[in-house]
């Protein structure tokens, strides 16, 4: 465990019950994923209980307990987009990566995952990588979007 | 009073009651799922859905829609059995159907609904949830396959319990049950299992012990610690297979409700047994009595009835302990008996009374009732019946959560006494309830808290007297509430005190005992609990009455909840003291003077020369003085393992001339015994206990003694051998003619406690200084505190399986720092030697521990703890690696 990169996190923090959810965000951020001993550290940290910080660290999708890899690319999958393709979409890119929908790629470099909105529903089919939107993402472009990350 | 229609049913309601309590209480069913009468309602599995009108046009849930005049509840229209159909079907579909394996079968709550709705068919389909069952877990496992989200399990262990080990994980179709993902390592008080309406959370003890149906439920009284739970045992074939609380309260504790192995255990004493050429062998129970009274007669030749010692048990039942002292006091002639107490409890009993007074009670009616139900009291109050003394100020675990702050001190909640957690776990439950733990170690409360008071062990006194002055400090006027002689002269004192030197004294911050002085002085109903750790100090005494004295400053009994709370030890160490196993005492805490009294009941007046204490006994008979006791006549325990300076009471028994054992197991003590006599336990007997409360509990033969005898027919019968036969029908009989003598147990019955609340109590205390000269701990770079430890009682749980199996070995708890300091991890082994002697334990890191402070618990037979302490739960230490 690197507990030194921990503390670091732990010591913006006054360490209250309340501090849980930002405190997994900057874990989150820092490590690409939620490591179960980090949990372990946190929950004692902040005097919760192991299960309650589980409770939080499953609950929502901005978190992982699984390393993520370097980049993660989201489908939409929402009714508009599902309408224009989006599920057609995102079996191409499943194919083309090689992993199922909800995984990371053996050489850590991509997740992908579907996700039910991105709130740009007129550019439908929509995906994201990382912070960049794709309008109107048609299978035959996707090699291309890919290869800007590999 | 509401006034409502349920099914076109008028009835009247409670004002503020769910229309699900509204309809129980007149015996009508609406089905329900996730609420259970032990937790709150939260109305999420929507299976109680009822129509209200006047109100909204859709269903409401039964179990948190308030009742209101007029309203009219309709319960099982098709409309409405349609929903809950629907809902129970989804439930089905991810359920494995494993009922004819899973324990709950035949009392499942899921079985019931579906049957009760007709269910034979889910037409419905989704996805596999996936399986994340925990069969690793030490006493419950996990099937969250079965498992129906209600969340009751969830709410239990945090609103009751105060544990939150378990949780949901994931959400929506994937909400899971959840230990952090790691097998569940928990309190293990099994309360999760008992409010499951499913199989998902099962007891590993119980696991394919019996179906449901197939077993008899017989009352009894837990014997593991003070509280004295009242539960069921549940016995199949003569065996208990596990034993339960109600509906209402199921919370028990781990030793409750795993520990009943005790019962069967392989190692209980099943023949009696004594020693011939220096080894113990089985002889028939007359045999074994014959050789006592023989025994017991050849030291009394000598030396006289004072020659013979007796310990009674506060395990044992009252009657036992009252058919034991009357043993000595009538059959031998002697008041030499004591009870373990003494080291403990009694300090507690002492220290009160020294501010509050000995119980006294007047105004009762002198006639004696000849009939009264079983153990009931046969006295009777007078109209101007008056009560005083120190009971008067003690606190009743079932008020406890009314009080509106809370002073722990020196002690240990959860490990000594769970029922006093369970209530602070709902009085934390108001806004304005304040909670204060003052101990050296962090413990439990610490979560819940409001503020903590980490002071150096052995430094209690001080922190009191600190307290008192901040108090006076802030309140130059302040007078005690209640009626208190010496109140000028305490004033004086504490006006005296520098509230910095307490500060170095105990290692509290001024501003820390100031805001906590602040919070006890603003309490309307401040209640004080305290335990293990204060009073098994050598000035265990002296602690209490420094506690009491702080009472008598800030206490309102009058206001429910505020009280003295004392921690009883054992089920019945309360009741060993009541009925009189003291040297000084009569039973009912009546003078020796008083005996005339007994005189008439037991045709013998007892002895007016009180006893020797069992510290003073013992100490004389290691300097071999001219009358110290040659022989010992013990009811149980393990004063080796359980007094301090094991080595010094085991050399002091070694050199007794007799040793009579009237224990279940063969205990450190029994070792060295003459003749041992094996007793029943609690399932196996009839009879009575006191616990911590004052509150009589009432236990019954549930499960064949198989050869061991209940404790008061042994002694009977020993009586009989010695030619002085008492004799006792059963324990009614004996309890009958014990509380015609004990004017305290007016008015007792099961259930309620003493003293009786139509007494008219006239409260009075008197400041009694203390001084707050630390202990005298001996040299050393650690300071060792023995005390207690979750999931045991004494020395009895090491014998039971489920205590064992969750807490099964001896380990020397030391914070990180101090490990890295010593260069040892968890699990090596270090050597710890005191001015006493030494002992090889392994570690265990435990940050809970403040530097420089060491733990090791009472119950272990190896390594002993108490191999290391002189006179007191604290010494110095030594720690060496290896
Ligand atoms: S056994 Fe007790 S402490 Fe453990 S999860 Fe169940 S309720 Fe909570
Ligand atoms: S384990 Fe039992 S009590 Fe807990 S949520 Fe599941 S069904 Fe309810
Ligand atoms: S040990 Fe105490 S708290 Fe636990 S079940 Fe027994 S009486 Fe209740
Ligand atoms: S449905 Fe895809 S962006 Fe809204
Ligand atoms: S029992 Fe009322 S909503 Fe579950």
């Amino acid at each position: 465990m690197d507990l030194q990169r921990l503390e670091g996190i732990l010591s913006r923090y006054a360490c209250q019950p309340a501090d849980l959810i930002p405190v997994l965000q900057d874990i989150q951020d820092s490590y690409n994923y939620l490591p179960k001993d980090e949990l372990k550290v946190v929950a004692e940290r902040l005097h919760l209980p192991l299960a309650q910080v589980f409770s939080v660290a499953t609950f929502f999708t901005m978190f992982s307990l699984v390393p993520k890899g370097k980049h993660v690319c989201k489908v939409c999958v929402g009714t508009t987009c599902h309408l224009k393709g989006g599920q057609r979409l995102a079996e191409s890119l499943s194919n083309r990566l090689g992993v199922d929908i909800g995984y990371t790629t053996k050489d850590m470099n991509f997740t992908l995952e579907t996700v039910a909105c991105l709130g740009s529903c007129a550019q439908a089919p929509v995906m994201m990588i990382d912070d960049t939107y794709y309008a109107r993402v048609t299978v035959d472009k996707v090699p291309k979007i890919l290869k800007k990350y590999q | 009073m509401v006034n409502l229609t349920i099914d076109g049913k008028a009835i009247q309601a409670e004002e503020g009651s769910t229309i699900l309590q509204a309809a129980q209480a007149h015996g009508m069913r609406i089905p329900f799922l996730c609420y259970h009468p032990a937790i709150k309602a939260i109305g999420s599995c929507r299976i109680c859905v009822v129509e209200v009108k006047p109100g909204p046009p859709r269903p409401q849930p039964a179990c948190t829609t308030k009742v209101a005049e007029g309203m009219e509840v309709v319960t099982n229209s098709e409309k409405l059995q349609d929903i809950r159909r629907e809902l129970v079907k989804f439930m089905l579909i991810n359920h494995p159907l494993d009922c004819p394996w899973c324990d709950k079968g035949g009392e499942c709550e899921l079985q019931n609904l579906t049957h009760e709705l007709g269910i034979a068919e889910v037409d419905y389909e989704a996805v596999r949830k996936p399986i994340n069952n925990d069969f690793d877990s030490k006493l419950i496992e996990r099937y969250n396959t079965r498992c129906v989200t209600c969340g009751r399990c969830v709410r239990v262990c945090k609103e009751r319990v105060g544990a939150s080990a378990i949780n949901f994980e994931n959400r929506a179709y994937f909400t899971d049950l959840g230990s952090g993902q790691v097998p569940l390592n928990c309190e293990f008080c099994g309360t999760c299992i008992e409010v499951c309406p499913v199989g998902a959370l099962i007891n590993k003890l119980f696991k394919y012990g019996a179906r449901a149906w197939e077993m008899t439920a017989t009352p009894a009284i837990c014997q593991f610690c003070g509280g004295g739970c009242d539960y069921e045992v549940h016995v199949k074939d003569g065996q208990v297979k596990r034993v339960r609380r109600d509906e209402g309260n199921p919370l028990l504790c781990v030793r409750g409700r795993f520990g009943f192995g005790v019962i069967s255990s392989d190692q209980r004493l099943k023949a009696p047994l004594i020693k011939k050429g220096g080894q113990l062998v089985e002889v028939s129970w007359d045999e074994a009595l014959d050789f006592a009274a023989q025994g017991l007669m050849q030291v009394m030749a000598k030396g006289g009835p004072s020659a013979i010692y007796g310990i009674g048990s506060p395990r044992a039942t009252n009657e036992s302990n009252y058919v034991f002292q009357k043993f000595f006091r009538v059959v031998l002639g002697t008041n030499q008996i004591d009870n373990p107490g003494r080291y403990n409890y009694w300090r507690a009993v002492e220290g009160m009374a020294q501010v509050f007074g000995w119980p006294e009670i007047d105004g009762l009616n002198p006639e004696v009732l000849k009939y009264a139900k079983p153990f009931h009291s046969t006295l009777t109050l007078s109209e101007e019946a008056k009560g005083k003394g120190f009971p008067f100020v003690m606190g009743q675990t079932a008020k406890l959560k009314e009080a509106d702050a809370v002073l722990v001190i020196g002690a240990d909640v959860t490990p000594e006494m769970p029922p006093y957690g369970w209530a602070l776990m709902e009085a934390l439950q108001k806004e304005d309830f304040r909670l204060i733990v003052a101990n050296p170690r962090k413990t439990k409360y610490d979560r819940y808290a409001h503020k903590k008071l980490r002071y150096r062990p052995g430094t209690e006194r001080a922190l009191v007297l600190g307290l008192m002055a901040a108090m006076v400090a802030a309140n130059p006027d302040l007078a005690p509430q209640l009626p208190a002689e010496g109140w000028a002269a305490c004033k004086e004192i504490l006006q005296g005190v520098s509230l910095d030197d307490i500060a170095k004294q105990t290692g509290v911050a001024v501003a820390d005992l100031q805001a906590a002085a602040a919070t006890l002085l603003q309490a309307q109903a401040p209640a004080i609990i305290f335990g293990n750790d204060l009073l098994a100090q050598a000035n265990g005494k002296e602690n209490v009455v420094a506690v009491a004295n702080l009472f008598l400053l800030i206490g309102q009994p009058a206001n429910a909840g505020s009280g003295l709370y004392p921690i009883a030890e054992k089920n019945n160490t309360h009741g060993v003291c009541d009925v009189g196993v003291v040297p000084n005492l009569l039973p009912g805490y009546q003078p020796l003077a008083a005996g005339e009294k007994f005189g008439k009941i037991w045709n013998k007046v007892p002895s007016t020369i009180p006893g020797l204490t069992l510290d003073e006994a013992l100490t004389r008979l290691e300097n071999n003085a001219v009358n110290a006791p040659q022989a010992f006549y013990i009811l149980g325990g393990d004063m080796i393992r359980q007094l301090p300076n094991s080595q010094r009471i085991r050399s002091i028994l070694q050199k007794a001339r007799f040793i009579v054992y009237q224990g279940a197991f063969m205990t450190e003590v029994a070792k060295l015994a003459d003749v041992i006599l094996p007793v029943g336990v609690h399932a196996e007997v009839n009879g009575t206990y006191t616990n911590t409360d004052g509150r009589l509990g009432q236990t019954r033969a549930a499960v064949s003694a198989n050869g061991v005898r209940p404790g008061w027919q042994i002694i009977t019968a020993l009586s009989q051998k010695l030619d002085q036969p008492l004799e006792y029908a059963s324990a009614e009989d004996i309890f009958k003619e014990m509380v015609s003598l004990m004017p305290i147990y007016v008015g007792l019955q099961p259930g309620y406690r003493w003293p009786c609340p139509d007494l008219k109590a006239d409260i009075k205390g008197t400041f009694v200084p203390f001084s707050v000269e630390p202990e005298a701990l001996g040299e050393g770079d650690f300071t060792l505190i023995v005390g207690k430890t979750m999931g045991h009682s004494g020395s009895f749980t090491t014998f039971a399986a489920g205590p064992m199996i969750v807490n099964g070995t001896q380990t020397l708890q030391i914070n990180a720092e101090d490990a890295g300091k010593l260069g040892v991890a968890a699990g090596d082994t270090v050597t710890v030697s005191s001015a006493q002697g030494r002992i090889a334990v392994p570690v265990a890191v435990n940050d809970d521990l403040p530097a420089g402070v060491v733990f090791l618990a009472d119950h272990f037979a190896e390594p002993l703890a108490n191999s290391l302490t002189s006179n007191s739960n604290l010494c110095r230490v030594n720690i060496q690696k290896g």
